[in-house]
């Protein structure tokens, strides 16, 4: 049942999951801990941490999530769940996408969303580093590693190690 | 990337998409086992320099487009990519590809950190890890949001959705569809 629920739940946020998995973060962070209370607000974040500090698409923390609810089949199941829906939506839309190349209507609507899948980034990244109650410490590192990101250009991974020393000294 | 003006020149000549199911497969396992840090950037090296499938152009303009789509963005590009090569197959083949070796990862050192997760001070370097990813989706909105910033409307537009969603906790639900309603009549407006 808990499968179940988890399945649809995921398939939902699958299709409104504008600009990815970043953008649908809070609310997964809201339904999973908030509501269903599957996980506690420190096991959501550090699924996150696994999700990213792990090669691959951070989609794969939908796969995290299914195994704390229900094993291996819930990590399958949820991974599916979350990639299925918009799959179609791609492959149906990527081909309308190429034919409307330089029509009004597709300009419009790229410029409408941008700001929308913005504040929804800003969001996860608000809520990722906001578990519980607001801790300094974890928006200390969390500054840190959004001023590395944009002042150098480094990968990505030696942000995160960079987090898990602070981490180490500070929590 | 070096030498990057004679890549774009000659490229349309020696570019070719995979040949084989098989091929297929193999590129994008390719890409999912070596993207530590994001999977970006490996599927630019793999596409686009090493295997040579498609166009730098080509690439950014299908990037481009799944970043716009709702699901993960490198999944949708496998999708859309298998689909233009061969079809449904080539779909089902390349996001298996994608997906399998990185499933298999992150599954394994979940299992390990919850062998150690009693240990305190392995829950507090992964928590540091984890502050210092929503640190990168910061830096992730702040980069893509510095166009909007001339633009007072999308500002207030993004300010009213951040707390919406970040403070006050509405689901996306609601948020998205009002939110895009909005954002579709201010661009209509050229106020975006």
């Amino acid at each position: 049942m808990t499968l179940v629920e988890l399945a649809l739940y995921f398939g939902l946020l699958s299709l409104i999951s504008l600009g990815g998995m970043p953008s649908v973060m809070p609310e997964m962070q809201r339904f999973v801990v908030d509501v269903k209370g599957w996980l506690t607000p420190a096991e959501f974040i550090q699924a996150f941490a696994v999700g990213q500090a792990a090669p691959g698409p951070n989609v794969l923390i939908a796969s995290l999530i299914g195994w704390k609810v229900a094993g291996i089949p819930g990590a399958i199941i949820a991974l599916l769940a979350f990639c299925f829906p918009a799959a179609v939506v791609a492959w149906w839309v990527a081909e309308l996408w190429d034919r409307f190349k330089d029509s009004p209507w597709r300009r419009t609507a790229q410029r409408a969303i941008a700001p929308i899948v913005v504040a929804l980034i800003l969001s996860g990244g608000f809520v990722l580093a906001t578990p519980g109650s607001p801790d300094w410490r974890l928006w200390l590192i969390a500054a840190s590693s959004a001023a590395a990101m944009l002042l150098v250009n480094v990968n990505p991974l030696w942000i995160l190690a960079g987090g898990g020393i602070l981490g180490a000294a500070l929590l | 990337m070096k030498e990057e003006p004679q890549e774009t020149r000659f490229q349309r000549v020696n570019v070719a998409p995979p040949k084989t199911l098989g091929e297929l497969f193999l590129g994008f396992l390719s890409i999912g086992a070596r993207s530590f840090g994001g999977v970006l950037p490996w599927a630019y090296r793999t596409m686009v320099e090493e295997r040579r499938w498609m166009t730098p152009a080509d690439f950014t303009e299908t990037i481009g487009l799944c970043q716009f789509l709702p699901g993960p963005n490198i999944g949708n590009a496998s999708i859309v990519l298998g689909k233009r090569w061969f079809g449904l197959a080539g779909s089902v083949v390349a996001f298996l590809g994608l997906m399998a070796l990185p499933f298999i990862w992150v599954l394994a050192l979940f299992a390990l950190y919850n062998d150690f997760s009693a240990n305190p001070l392995v829950t507090s370097v992964v928590t540091g890890v984890g502050a210092a990813g929503a640190g990168l989706f910061v830096g992730t909105a702040l980069k893509l949001g510095r166009p909007l910033a001339r633009k007072p409307v999308a500002v207030v537009l993004v300010a009213v959705c951040f707390l919406l969603v970040a403070v006050a906790r509405i689901s996306l639900v609601a948020v998205i569809p009002a939110g895009l309603l909005l954002a579709l009549l201010a661009a209509r407006r050229n106020w975006l």
